[in-house]
């Protein structure tokens, strides 16, 4: 009987490896139990909030679509498939692809509804007392006040869905893989919709930094 | 900067997961192609320092904690998990609160409605919309006949 063999390194008989969601067994106790979503909840009621607050730019809108979101995937839950792909990673997580296309449709209606009432400025809804809800991100320091406030009117200014991808990016961290699959295209597609997003701030940012230069703000 | 588009997201996309990651350890930039473009790598510290995450207001974390609670046990009850697809559900008092919050919640619970489904979600919600707007417009022609019926002189009993 052959012995047990240790340091060799085995060849796969699978093409490729499926990653397990990171959620998987937060997922499974939710489906046991729905009482258990509460923990899903916490994961993931900072990030689900401030992609609201982005898209809306209004603390109670962003409250009411944050509810929408959870409600609705409380709801579905029995409906969510877990669909792991290798190339979105080990720290992928499907049910977070899975509660931000919830999260895109909700806040897309509510954008609609609200069109035609006057836009809250993004600086004034983030600046009300809420607090940062991860401590690296208070690397805010690294730019000025000015600054922030020049991306922050930058990035409103662009189409829709290079500021999705932008806030996906930026405020949610993900892979370009999960904004994929979150806004339902491909990651080269995504890929290009971040850079022209990137270069429109840019120019956006160097068009101040001009303005401040011609206005002898020692700033510039 | 190349002239490929696709190539110049791909190294902006290489700079962007160091960038992240170099969060970790509390560090605000990372090396970056020779081939990315200065200002789009500018524009990206910027925005990575200035779009922070937000959290929302402890009694709203709470108070949306126990409504999912509520619609948790509304889940769990066997009425539900015996009620097929498209079922009428007899949903608890306590749960009307959800329907007013989000009345699409209740044609998910039946199956009937995918929320990942971004063309069914709108026009569920224009269906709402379009609801509630002719509701509101009976109502108010109900009240304007109620008002006209018992004003005198316009057309009751004078």
């Amino acid at each position: 009987m052959p012995g047990p063999v240790f340091g060799r390194r085995e060849r796969s008989t699978t093409a490729s490896v499926v990653v397990l969601d990171r959620d998987r067994s937060l997922v499974e106790a939710a489906r046991r139990d729905p009482a258990r979503f509460d923990a899903l909840y916490r994961k993931y009621l900072a990030q689900v909030y401030s992609y609201a607050l982005y898209e809306l730019g209004d603390h109670h809108a962003a409250e009411d679509a944050t509810e929408r979101v959870f409600l609705r995937a409380l709801a579905a839950m029995p409906r969510f498939r877990e669909q792991a792909r290798p190339e979105d990673g080990p720290e992928a997580s499907t049910f977070r692809v899975w509660l931000f296309r919830i999260a895109r449709n909700t806040v897309s209606n509510e954008r609609r509804a609200r069109r035609r009432r006057p836009a809250t400025s993004l600086e004034a809804a983030l600046g009300a007392g809420l607090a940062i809800a991860d401590a690296a991100d208070l690397e805010a320091d690294a730019v000025t006040r000015d600054e922030a406030g020049e991306a922050l009117r930058a990035m409103r200014a662009l189409p829709d869905d290079r500021r999705r991808a932008l806030t996906l990016r930026f405020v949610e961290e993900m892979s370009t893989a999960e904004i994929a699959g979150v806004l339902g295209r491909s990651e080269g597609a995504v890929r290009v919709l971040i850079h022209r997003a990137l270069g429109a701030v840019a120019k956006e940012l160097g068009r101040e930094r001009d303005a401040r230069t011609t206005d002898g703000d020692p700033r510039a | 900067m190349s002239d490929d588009p696709e190539v110049d997201a791909l190294v902006a996309d290489r700079y962007l997961d160091a960038l992240l990651a170099a969060v970790d350890r509390h560090a605000d930039d990372a090396p970056s192609h020779a081939a990315l473009d200065p200002d789009v790598r500018e524009a990206a510290r910027v925005l990575r320092a200035s779009l922070v995450r937000v959290h929302p207001s402890f009694r709203f974390e709470e108070r949306l904690a126990g409504r999912l609670a509520e619609l948790a046990a509304t889940q769990a009850s066997p009425a539900l998990a015996a009620a097929g697809r498209g079922a009428l559900i007899e949903l608890p008092g306590a749960t009307q609160a959800i329907l007013e919050a989000d009345p699409l919640v209740e044609a998910i619970l039946r199956g009937e409605l995918d929320p990942t489904d971004a063309d069914a979600v709108d026009r569920a919600a224009r269906a709402r919309r379009a609801a509630a707007g002719v509701s509101a417009l009976v109502i108010a022609t109900a009240s304007t006949a109620a008002a006209a019926a018992t004003t005198p002189g316009i057309g009751g009993p004078g």
